[in-house]
């Protein structure tokens, strides 16, 4: 299977998923959220995911993410069979090869914009006078180099979606996954966000897998599928 | 360009990556965090900070002073009772075979551990002299210029007579405050008024003051080489007083005496008198005193422990999605663990630091009370301990919710609102 991955293949299948179901075990009883689900993504892709509120798009998105297993099914990320790894190598394999954004624009509080990047490439062991190129070069894909220093609770909205763009590129991942990440913010600063994630998974030929209900970010990706009653269409 | 650049990820890399583990680097990134964040925070940490403190400082103070307090507590407190002073002494026998105390015997003593002074007395139980034509009868003791220290003497009047006049042998004499009443009709008139004992004249030079004068308010006191002179019938010195640097000494310098004394001369007939119900009723108020500081101390220093424990116990649950984030991140639940734990290593060691600096200056501050100088030995082993305890401190509040933090799953910290 992993022979399917070339790692200069700028085309190469980075997410593999066959056959994925998910089941939660609640007090009424076993209930099956995925039931087969499978998703293929290449570099340079951008796919959307999209589906009715508890269709299970988190649910299917913490699979993508490492957080929690899939009941049955297969899971490979660039060539790699992530779901036999421990809990400790999948959390090293999230930060050398997964980036994520989040619908809330989670930026650490009290810390400005350096400090948000920093701390991926702290758990990455990225040696300190490495970092500030790094940092400086994240932030300009999403033009935000000047506001490095920043503390991150005087940014806008918009702004801090950016910083968190800039924070899941820092570490030169693979694939990206995005949770509504223009679902707290205006039409105008939607679109900037969704350039900018063109324009990565364009020039850095990323793979993204974006989660949303909304219909114009949507569009901006390369393809859309539908999660219905556990199956995934598109 | 380096984002987009392609790194090949196998199962051998992720454990190679893994093997390397955490250098000193990523400790000291880790702390760097950490301290950040404490720093952000510390408005928070405010109150386990003053609590920690001030048990640290209660407690350097009172192990570094401890022994200070007890001497100057001595002091006082002995006072009611001389808790602290031995009597030894040879007893009474018929004159050829009366032993007394020789010099080389009382050096020894005073040699011995806790042992703060040692002064000897001669005595003659049958003095007279007349004033006026009227007789008086009085215990004539000669004793040396200590005497007044070791049983916390003063004068009333006048002056007591020091190593001077005892060197020269001087004709003075010190009065019991009520033989003075009784002959010079109050304690003030005698001052310089000559006294006849034996056909010999002394001045009065003071009058016997201080809380235990009462039971020698009908003595007379010289100089013991003018009593060894000039006095007809008086003893050799066979009664001597110890005085013990704190009453925890008394039991144990009380034991060491007769081998002291074995060791140097003949000890026929030797006594060894303690009072130890004084001494008892003194440790037993002390012990009270101390049990009471000693609480506070371990009561502050137990809230500062609940607090840390409690303020990591709510910043993991309110932090539940910086936690969740940081997972995501790609951090170990170890840099996780270490985060937490060295914040909460952080605020107790800061909190030391202050104790430590407050420790300091209550020590300059009362060791200038007392007249004394501080230990610096034990103030540096106070130190080390401090700085030990907060760590143990740290680490044992902090670690139970530290663990909670990194053991969490990132689903459960990512789905929490
Ligand atoms: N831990 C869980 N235990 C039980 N049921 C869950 C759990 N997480 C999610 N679900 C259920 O799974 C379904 C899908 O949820 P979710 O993935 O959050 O959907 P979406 O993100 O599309 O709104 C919902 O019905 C939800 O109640
Ligand atoms: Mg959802």
């Amino acid at each position: 299977m992993s022979n399917r991955y070339d790692i200069n293949d700028d085309n190469a299948l980075v997410i593999d998923i066959n056959h994925l179901t998910k089941n939660y075990v609640t007090a009424a009883g076993q209930i099956t959220v995925l039931k087969d689900v499978n998703l293929h993504v290449r570099r340079g892709e951008m796919v959307a995911v999209m589906g009715p509120s508890g269709s299970g798009k988190s649910t299917l998105l913490f699979v993508l993410g490492l957080f929690q297993p899939p009941s049955t099914g297969d899971y490979q990320v660039a060539g790699v069979d992530v779901l036999s790894l421990s809990r400790d190598q999948q959390a090293i394999f999230r930060r050398e090869m997964l980036g994520f954004v989040f619908q809330t624009c989670d930026l650490l509080e009290n810390s400005t914009v350096y400090e948000n990047l920093e701390l991926p490439l702290i758990y990455a062991g990225v040696p300190r006078r490495e970092r500030p190129d790094r940092i400086r070069e994240a932030l300009s894909m999403v033009n935000l180099d000047h506001r490095v220093h920043q503390p991150s609770n005087r940014l806008s909205g918009g702004e801090r979606q950016r910083v968190s763009i800039a924070r899941a590129l820092v570490n030169e991942p693979e694939f990206i996954l995005a949770d509504e990440p223009t679902g707290q913010l205006d039409r105008e600063n939607s679109l900037r966000v969704l350039e900018y994630f063109t324009k990565i998974t364009e020039e850095a030929r990323t793979a993204m897998v974006v989660v949303t209900h909304d219909a114009m970010t949507a569009e901006h990706c390369t393809r859309k599928c539908v999660l219905t009653d556990g199956y995934l269409n598109g | 360009m380096a984002i987009g650049k392609r790194k090949k990820i196998t199962v051998a890399e992720l454990d190679r990556i893994r093997r390397r583990g955490a250098g000193p680097m990523r400790y000291y990134d880790l702390v760097r965090v950490s301290v950040r964040e404490v720093m952000r925070k510390r408005r928070r940490y405010i109150g386990v900070l003053a609590s920690i403190a001030l048990g640290m400082a209660g407690f350097i103070v009172i192990i570094t002073m401890g022994n200070d307090l007890k001497k100057n507590f001595n002091n006082d407190l002995d006072l009611l009772g001389g808790a602290t002073i031995i009597n030894v002494m040879f007893e009474p026998q018929n004159l050829e075979r009366q032993e007394w105390f020789r010099d080389r015997t009382l050096e020894a003593i005073a040699r011995i551990p806790g042992v703060l002074d040692i002064t000897t007395v001669t005595l003659k139980t049958s003095a007279v002299t007349t004033w006026h034509d009227r007789l008086f009868g009085f215990n004539l003791v000669g004793c040396e210029a200590n005497y007044w220290k070791v049983f916390s003497f003063n004068a009333k009047a006048g002056r007591l007579f020091d190593q001077r006049d005892v060197d020269e042998g001087a004709r003075v004499c010190v009065v019991g405050a009520d033989l003075a009443r009784q002959i010079f009709g109050s304690e003030d008139a005698g001052i310089g008024q000559t006294l006849s004992i034996d056909d010999n004249l002394y001045t009065v030079v003071g009058i016997l003051g201080g809380v235990r004068a009462g039971d020698r308010a009908l003595f007379v006191f010289l100089p013991i080489t003018t009593a060894k002179a000039r006095v007809v019938g008086i003893s050799q010195p066979y009664s001597a007083y110890v005085r013990c640097a704190t009453w925890d000494d008394v039991s144990s310098v009380s034991k060491a005496v007769p081998g002291v004394v074995k060791a140097n001369q003949i000890d026929r007939g030797l006594r060894v008198n303690v009072a130890w119900e004084p001494l008892k009723q003194v440790q037993r108020i002390f012990w009270w005193v101390e049990l009471f500081i000693y609480s506070s101390i371990v009561a502050t220093m137990i809230l500062g422990g609940f607090g840390i424990w409690n303020i990591m116990m709510a910043t993991v649950t309110s932090r539940t999605r910086e936690i969740g984030l940081k997972k995501a991140m790609g951090a170990l639940d170890s840099d996780i663990l270490y985060q937490f734990l060295f914040e909460a290593l952080c605020v107790t060691l800061s909190s030391s630091v202050f104790g430590v600096i407050l420790g300091r200056v209550g020590i300059e501050y009362m060791s200038r009370m007392l007249g004394s100088r501080p230990p610096e030995g034990l103030f540096v082993f106070c130190l080390l301990m401090g700085l030990g305890f907060a760590a143990i401190l740290g680490v044992g509040a902090g670690l139970y919710p530290s663990i909670r933090a990194s053991r969490m799953q990132v689903v459960d910290a990512m789905r929490y609102e």
